[in-house]
């Protein structure tokens, strides 16, 4: 259930194509829609039945008024009258059907209710594996281009919008327009006068839903751009928390925040002050409503053209003809931001996905060595990046990509990854085009450790395995053990079992990063990918996975992109990149002797060093 | 979360909401009232123009309903929203005065979270509260009074009724109530692999992990849906069993008054208010259902609210004769005196023993593995910890003797991370000395070799975005830097502030520090990787796994010291050796 100030929160979001993409919903629900029929029907059932109950009621009502009325009558003959003469029998009748009516009504509304629960909770179970299973198919440059801002909030809130709609809304819907014209035609078939009079208060309803309704919205707005300054002065005081206290500018901090935080209450009181305003208005015409046909109701029974009962009924009847109004209004704005939600997921699910893409023209290549680079050309955007790459990575060769940052390093380990296919050309692997392959059977070839350690929330234990899930116990030790990590792991208090949270604020950036080398131990790849792997680890952490990756890199080819130039003097190939190009290649002699880029980026380091 | 209610609440704007509530109540209830004296005596006596009197009547009291109605809502939003105010304000006030312990065990995230969402979560459910939550209650009492003075003997349906509907609303709660607390859970869990999944995309890929990624997704996801589909579930009976048991108490009231008004004990206009008043409660209790549905996760809020403000800064000013101030005639210095130190629930200390002094003009350089507690060392000196044992000294005053405002006036630090805060380059350079002239900050940019970039961005009036994000790793770090010498200090603090930069900018920006008057007089303490940075320091400090391994100049240590030399020629590998 959610919030019952439902509707009125914060603007809507208009859809672009309410009805195309209403349609891929239902058509989306597939299997789901006859339970969704029965459930409109069972709920239109129920509501049929309740709707009938009030005027069956009322003639119980009427039944006991015309035994007041003779037993008064009886009087007024002079007759000793100890009890009414009312009808019992008749009443207990009218009272079981009244009971049949309610019982059958909640009844079918528990069944209707129960089936569309399961019903939308399925739906969004499978609206959110398919998103999540989306996530794996669209190519790399999609994460690249959309921010995980925007990617979080389409998979939580918006999947949120559509199962509270399908859950509750979707049904309201029925029932509200059923309830409507069901106690409509009731009324009009006990008196068409009071319900005229019943729905003199219509309009006003609808006219308070349209001045309020848009005015709330615009102060949520408001209320909304005031909540986010104030988020971005937490945010950034908390981040930035030691140097606010170190620099004695707490008091300072407190007061911009004070002022800011006074501006939102001035905006978020008046949101909700006029949002809220709307129950008690609609509650206003309900009650004018109720003593219009009250009094006008009596009047008639006065003149003794409408039973007592009717007019009870009439006055159950106006109570439930306001709800309807009510709900369907809020639903409207609810509707239109859940379609715009599911517009939102499906644009995500229609995004392209990689594609097999097999190169029947490029033969396979008799060559002993490992990676080559032929011809390849790539480009993320219109200014081609890298034009006539040529690489020869023999067996076992360590491979360096040096460059200043932003210089594109990084492309190329996402074109051998194939994080993102290359344009023309062709990359072998062992011979073999890499289109040829699928990108499983590329990635096998290949692990790698990234600047950014991404650990995911689980033990260290599960967190090095996966680099290889099928590594015996044994290995996993050892591979913590190449890459030093086994000491600081042991040393915690759960040890390998020591479960990483969120941020791992229970180990050092430096450990992380001796996990996920441990991680690249473990899946002992053929070929290793290194990207800056080693720059938040100090030197002499450096300096111990440098042997070891030394050892590991025996009998195994590796690519490494590295900042401090010392890590890979010994690399059998050295591709200088700058401003997107490559700008030189050779090993670090032949390239020192040419005395260009690299000559001067390498110089560059021990300027000033007076070691 | 009633303790927070409780706490601040301006009580006589809580009681100006609830006296509009049963104003409004009343109101509601008393239509049906005057109906039922309608139908009795209108009708009986066909007496037009009471008819009519009465339906004036009833307008004037249904338009006190809707000003009542307003008024509630008015204090009820303002109370609300005054009560969020003031709690952001506490949170905020509180937080930003923790030391770095409260900052290390809550996490930066989490007590972001804390100050906002969870406190608008507590705000929207305060208006609830005080509209829909006293509305029920406040609806069966009066409601019930007005029956019995009606008529006393058809009450007794109520008392049937009532009851039975508070059972079925508690025992659903009972289930339900949990249950919702688990979905909170169970959907942070959700939300936790969506997005590890997001920002783990390359590493997933590169190991060929979708399908695990995929599983563990599935995981959380079918363990959401179970939960909530109970949950869910549970919540869809309760109006239909609400709506049954107001429809039994009808057919009570019909059938009860049928009899009394046979007896001629009961009028009939009673049976059309009666059932009236059923609707009403009726309408309250189900508010009152939406509402607790609401309250496990207000309450969650509540409690990660409390824990916050129920939380003392472990770092305390002395008090009364404790209270030292410095004495300004003594120079510079920084001395300490066998400190332990160890991290809350850590194992091994995280610093033991460390003992060393320095003075006026002298650079203190550490150096040392990952881990072996080199930030540690520096984050003591503000006391941004308290040390376990032994004493840390600024300019020979033990620095928990003096005010942590005084003796940050003595300190100033750049740290690993550079923060830079939104706002111009003046401002944030004047964050370090709020009078610095133009000329000032210009001659601190000069030394932290940042003049140029300034200059080629705009100058001092250039746009700083939040996180300083317009700014390369290495201008920040600069510019952080040139903050921290704007500020006049006993003591300057360089925390591996150098690393981002390279080393010909590292070593012209250490050459410009020894010339600047601020630096030159005061004690410099450096943290580095690099043995180019710390090999002219007056004093070296080598750290292994929390312990000061060796202490002395570059060259003694080089002789003399194994992890120095091990770190060195780590190093002199990078320079062949040549410079060494």
């Amino acid at each position: 259930m959610r919030n019952p100030n439902h509707g009125s929160k914060g603007p809507t979001e208009k859809p672009q194509h309410f009805w195309p993409t209403t349609k891929r919903l239902f058509k989306y629900m597939g299997r789901w829609i006859p339970g969704v029929v029965i459930s409109i029907v069972l709920g239109a059932v129920s509501v049929v039945l309740s709707v009938n109950a009030p005027k069956v009621l009322g003639q119980a009502t009427t039944e006991i008024y015309k035994g007041v009325t003779k037993g008064y009558g009886e009087m007024k003959a002079g007759l000793h009258v100890t009890s009414l003469p009312i009808n019992f029998d008749k009443i207990i009748q009218i009272l079981i059907v009244v009971g049949l009516l309610y019982g059958i009504s909640a009844i079918f509304s528990m069944i209707q209710q129960v089936v569309m629960t399961r019903i939308s909770q399925q739906v969004v179970y499978r609206l959110r594996r398919d998103f999540k299973a989306k996530m794996q198919r669209v190519p790399v440059s999609y994460y690249d281009t959309h921010s995980n801002g925007d990617i979080m909030s389409r998979a939580i809130n918006d999947m949120d919008n559509i199962a509270g709609t399908l859950q509750q809304s979707l049904i309201q819907i029925v029932t509200s327009i059923l309830t409507f014209f069901g106690v409509l035609y009731f009324m009009l078939t006990i008196s068409w006068k009071l319900t005229l009079l019943a729905l003199i208060t219509v309009p006003i309803s609808l006219v308070i839903v349209g001045i309020i309704a848009p005015k709330s919205q615009k102060l949520f707005a408001k209320q909304q751009a005031s909540l986010g300054k104030l988020n971005d002065q937490v945010e950034e005081n908390y981040a930035g928390h030691t140097v606010v206290r170190t620099f004695n500018h707490e008091q300072d901090a407190i007061d911009k925040f004070n002022g800011q935080n006074s501006e939102y209450y001035k905006a978020a009181w008046k949101a909700q002050f006029f949002s809220t305003l709307m129950f008690p208005m609609m509650n206003f015409t309900k009650n004018l409503t109720y003593l219009l046909v009250a009094v006008v109701g009596t009047l008639e029974v006065a003149s003794g053209t409408v039973t007592l009962g009717n007019v009870q009924a009439m006055l159950q009847y106006t109570n439930q003809l306001s709800q309807p109004i009510t709900q369907i209004a809020n639903l409207s704005n609810t509707i239109q931001a859940t379609i715009a939600s599911a517009e939102r997921i499906f644009a995500v699910l229609d995004e392209p996905e990689m594609e097999d893409t097999i190169q029947a023209d490029s033969k396979a290549i008799d060559i002993s060595a490992k990676v080559v680079f032929d011809d390849v050309a790539f480009s993320y955007d219109k200014n081609p990046l890298i034009k006539d790459f040529n690489l020869l990575a023999p067996k076992n060769d360590m491979v360096a990509i040096v460059g200043p940052t932003g210089a594109g390093k990084t492309t190329i380990i996402n074109l051998l990854e194939r994080f993102y296919d290359i344009q023309s050309g062709n990359i072998y692997l062992d011979g073999k085009e890499t289109r040829n392959m699928t990108r499983e059977e590329v990635r096998s070839h290949f692990a790698m450790v990234l600047q950014e350690t991404w650990l995911f929330t689980g033990s260290i234990f599960d967190n090095i395995k996966y680099g290889n899930e099928s590594a015996t116990e044994e290995e996993v030790y050892a591979a913590a053990e190449s890459a030093h990590a086994d000491g600081f792991i042991r040393q915690l208090p759960d040890g390998y079992n020591t479960i990483l949270d969120e941020s791992a604020s229970n180990i050092s950036q430096g450990q992380r990063q001796l996990i996920t080398i441990a991680r690249a131990f473990v899946a002992n790849p053929e070929i290793l990918i290194l990207d800056e792997a080693t720059s938040s680890v100090d030197t002499r952490t450096e300096s111990l996975i440098q042997k070891a990756m030394n050892s590991l890199q025996q009998n195994r080819t590796s690519f490494v992109v590295a900042h401090r130039l010392s890590t890979i003097r010994n690399a059998e190939n050295i591709i200088v990149v700058n401003h997107g190009s490559i700008v030189e290649t050779g090993n670090h002699d032949n390239l020192m002797k040419q005395n260009g880029f690299y000559a001067d980026l390498y110089n560059s380091q021990f300027l000033g060093n007076q070691i | 979360m009633f303790k927070i209610a409780r706490k601040n609440f301006a009580w006589w704007a809580v009681a100006l909401a609830v006296l509009f509530l049963l104003l409004q109540v009343s109101a509601d209830l008393y239509l049906p009232t005057i109906t039922s004296d309608l139908i009795d005596k209108g009708i009986a006596q066909n007496d037009q123009s009471y008819i009519w009197s009465q339906g004036g009547k009833m307008l004037i009291v249904a338009l006190i309903g809707l000003l009542a109605a307003g008024g509630n809502v008015y204090f009820a939003s303002t109370q609300a929203m005054r009560v969020g105010q003031k709690l952001r304000t506490q949170m905020y006030s509180k937080i930003i005065n923790f030391s770095s312990r409260e900052f290390t065990d809550f996490g930066d995230s989490s007590l972001i979270t804390r100050t906002t969402n969870d406190i608008v979560q507590i705000q929207n459910v305060l208006v609830t509260m005080l509209r829909m939550m006293l509305q029920a209650p406040i609806m069966l009492i009066a409601a019930g009074v007005l029956a019995y003075n009606r008529e006393a003997k058809l009450t007794t349906v109520f008392l049937v009724s009532l009851p039975l509907l508070a059972v079925s609303v508690l025992i659903i709660m009972y289930f339900v109530v949990p249950l919702f607390k688990s979905i909170q859970k169970k959907t942070d869990r959700i939300n936790l692999v969506f997005r590890e999944g997001l920002t783990g995309v390359r590493v997933i890929r590169a190991f060929n992990q979708d399908q695990f990624e995929q599983d563990r997704f599935d995981v959380a996801n079918k363990d959401y849906t179970a939960t909530s589909t109970k949950a869910q579930t549970i919540v869809s009976f309760m109006f239909p069993i609400m709506t049954l048991i107001l429809s039994g108490t009808n057919i009570g009231i019909i059938w009860l008054g049928g009899h009394l008004i046979g007896d001629m004990s009961m009028q009939v206009g009673n049976l059309v208010a009666f059932m009236t008043y059923s609707t009403q409660i009726l309408m309250s209790f189900m508010m009152l259902s939406m509402v607790f549905v609401m309250v496990p996760r207000a309450q969650a809020s509540g409690q990660r609210i409390n824990e916050v403000l129920d939380r003392e800064s472990s770092v305390k000013d002395a008090q009364g004769n404790d209270l030292k101030s410095f004495d300004q005639s003594q120079p510079a210095s920084l001395e300490f005196d066998h400190v332990d130190f160890t991290y809350r629930g850590a194992e091994n200390m995280a610093l033991q023993d460390v003992n060393f002094k320095a003075t006026s003009g002298q650079t203190v350089a550490i150096i040392g593995g990952t881990g072996s507690g080199k930030s540690t060392m520096v984050n003591l000196i503000p006391r941004l910890f308290n040390v376990d044992h032994g004493e840390i000294k600024v300019n020979g005053q033990n620095n928990a003797s003096v005010s942590q405002n005084q003796l940050h006036e003595a300190i100033s630090i750049t740290q690993q991370k550079a923060v830079l805060f939104k706002g111009t380059i003046r401002s944030n350079m004047q964050y370090g000395k709020s009078d610095a002239s133009d000329d000032e900050i210009w001659h601190a940019l000069d030394i932290a070799q940042s003049k140029d970039f300034i200059e080629e961005n705009g100058g001092l009036d250039a746009i700083v975005e939040q996180n300083g994000d317009n700014f390369s790793g290495g201008q920040r770090q600069r510019l952080a830097i040139t903050r921290t010498i704007i500020k006049p200090a006993s003591i300057y603090v360089f925390d591996d502030s150098f690393s981002a930069l390279d080393f010909k900018t590292d070593a012209e920006l250490r050459m410009a520090l020894k010339q600047d008057e601020n630096v030159a007089n005061a004690v410099s303490v450096i943290v580095a990787q690099r043995v180019s940075t710390v090999a002219d320091a007056d004093l070296i400090l080598v750290m292994d796994n929390g312990k000061v391994v060796g202490q002395g100049k570059h060259q003694e240590l080089k002789a003399n010291n194994e992890t120095y030399r091990q770190i060195v020629e780590s190093q002199i590998r990078e320079g062949d050796g040549q410079n060494a």
